[in-house]
């Protein structure tokens, strides 16, 4: 087994420097697949990773396993436009969100790997005075949970983001804003390669190329998974493929309140620096937008799901031309620029826009699913809450309120507020 | 452009039309018999979808449209 990376600091990057091209290890190692293991996490995206991770960390399970059909970090972790921010209207969402923003702000020294968290606000604009309103209310919300927001007026809102200036060509008025200061983005494959350097340097095995194909049960009990490599002994499952929870469904035989769709995102070449926040907004006409700049330069556009199932990871056009003609609408200087990339992510909808994290079916077969379009800034606190439950059989506060059978009893968390559909009707 | 990128649907009367003007509602056929599994629950395929949609932006017919949802084809559309 090779040994596993180093401590990084100033001084090994000096060492680096002097020793040459040997110095750097690879970040998880590639240990065999062990016949048995304590719990077994599906899924080496953020959550499978930081489940893991918290499992060896907080809980002392040594024998923890990653099992991934294909990459490390290739699905939605990668695919995401990196922000995070936990200015929820719901007291459930936005104090299980808040969780992950504290998280994510030490998590670059907890992991000993520069996840390049850059607070640099999240600007949800007003684009009418009807806007507003509703605006203060979520901000309201915010204060009194104690998580910072700040109601602007358009004055002050266009020293904040001077590319919101007045421009003749902008076809509609902003009226002001709701800002999370503490709200930004954070390179998104870090996390992923950060939770998996730091989860192996805890013995968790990280086990690429390796597809779960089935279950294997015993009166009411998982004992085992199926594997495209055999059979791996599991103490506890957890399924943490968000994306593809729906066909996990199939395979537990369970029917799930999850459709799979389509979220598209999309960067411009790199230009100077115009935009140092994240703009958040709903153009007249248009569905959901958000435009960031990344940190090469490129602006970062997203917007709304496809709005039917698909696992594809091909984005449909009229969708990619609502975000482009929307962000064009908000800001008509980046419609000279070029798409340099595009692309699409699966991501499991729930019923009513929260997520899931629960047992399923068995009594140690736990599902970490639902995370509709707020996966990546949830993985903290996802990871830690769900490793607890995994570890004592407790679910935590912090995530009591994203139990499966919310559904059936009425308790449903309808963030968006799109009634039993993923899709605005 | 890839097939699969479904830029538009046929409706049995309006001919081809750009997917834009259809909204998908729901997968069929329901998860059981009551009103919480045809409400809430779905029965995902990645093979086959078989779903209710609407061509609100056209004749508003509702159209059953049979799919693969693996690859975005689209197998076929019903009245």
């Amino acid at each position: 087994m090779k040994r596993v990376s180093r401590h990084y600091s100033a001084w090994s990057l000096l060492r680096a420097r002097l020793q040459g091209a040997g110095y750097w290890r690879p970040l998880w190692t590639g240990r065999a697949l062990q016949p048995a293991y304590d719990v077994v996490v599906v899924g080496a995206g953020g959550h499978g990773l930081a489940t893991a991770y918290h499992l060896a960390k907080d809980h002392g399970i040594k024998r923890v396993a990653v099992l991934e059909k294909r990459l490390v970090g290739y699905g939605n972790v990668g695919r995401n436009t990196t922000i995070v921010r936990s200015n929820y209207l719901l007291p459930e969402n936005h104090y299980f969100y808040e969780d992950a923003l504290r998280r994510y702000e030490g998590l670059g020294r907890e992991l000993n790997y520069n996840i390049m968290y850059s607070p640099r606000g999240v600007v949800d604009l007003a684009l009418s005075d009807d806007d507003f309103p509703v605006l203060a209310r979520r901000g309201n919300a915010l204060r009194l949970a104690g998580i910072d927001a700040e109601l602007m007026d358009l004055p002050a809102l266009e020293k904040f983001v001077p590319a919101l200036g007045p421009r003749r060509s902008r076809r509609f008025t902003i009226a002001g804003a709701l800002v999370q200061h503490r709200g930004g983005t954070v390179r998104h494959d870090a996390v992923a390669w950060g939770y998996a350097r730091a989860a192996t340097a805890l013995g968790v095995d990280i086990i690429e190329d390796c597809e779960v194909t089935g279950l294997h049960t015993a009166g009411g009990s998982a004992t085992a998974v199926q594997t495209s490599r055999g059979e791996v002994k599991a103490g506890a499952v957890v399924f943490a493929t968000a994306g593809h929870t729906g066909l996990v469904g199939n395979m537990l035989g369970v029917p799930l309140p999850i459709e799979t769709h389509l979220l598209q995102a999309m960067v411009t070449e790199p230009v100077k620096p115009l935009l140092d926040t994240v703009l958040v907004y709903v153009a007249p006409g248009h569905a959901e937008s958000y435009i960031s700049q990344s940190d090469r330069g490129g602006i970062v556009l997203g917007g709304h799901i496809d709005g039917f199932p698909s696992y594809t990871r091909e984005g449909a056009w009229h969708r990619l031309e609502d975000v482009v003609q929307a962000s064009v609408e908000l800001l008509p200087q980046v419609g000279q620029l070029k798409l340099l990339r595009h692309w699409a992510g699966t991501n499991d909808m729930t019923m009513d826009g929260s997520p899931i994290i629960d047992r399923v079916k068995y009594d140690n077969v736990f599902l970490n699913a639902g995370w509709c379009y707020g996966g990546f800034k949830a993985i903290p606190a996802s990871g830690a809450a769900c490793a607890r439950m995994v570890a004592t059989g407790i679910t935590p506060d912090l995530i009591r309120a994203y139990r499966l059978s919310r559904f059936a009893t009425g308790h449903l968390l309808d963030e968006p507020g799109y009634g039993p559909y993923p899709v605005k009707l | 452009m890839s097939r699969s990128l479904i830029p538009a649907l046929d409706c049995p009367f309006c001919g081809s039309r750009p997917l834009e003007e259809f909204l998908f509602r729901k997968t069929l056929p329901n998860a059981g018999e009551g009103h919480f599994e045809a409400v809430y629950l779905r029965v995902d395929s990645a093979e086959q979808s078989v779903e209710e949609w609407q061509h609100v932006g056209g004749c508003r017919a509702w159209l059953m449209v049979r799919r693969n949802p693996s690859t975005g084809e689209v197998l076929e559309v019903l009245l």
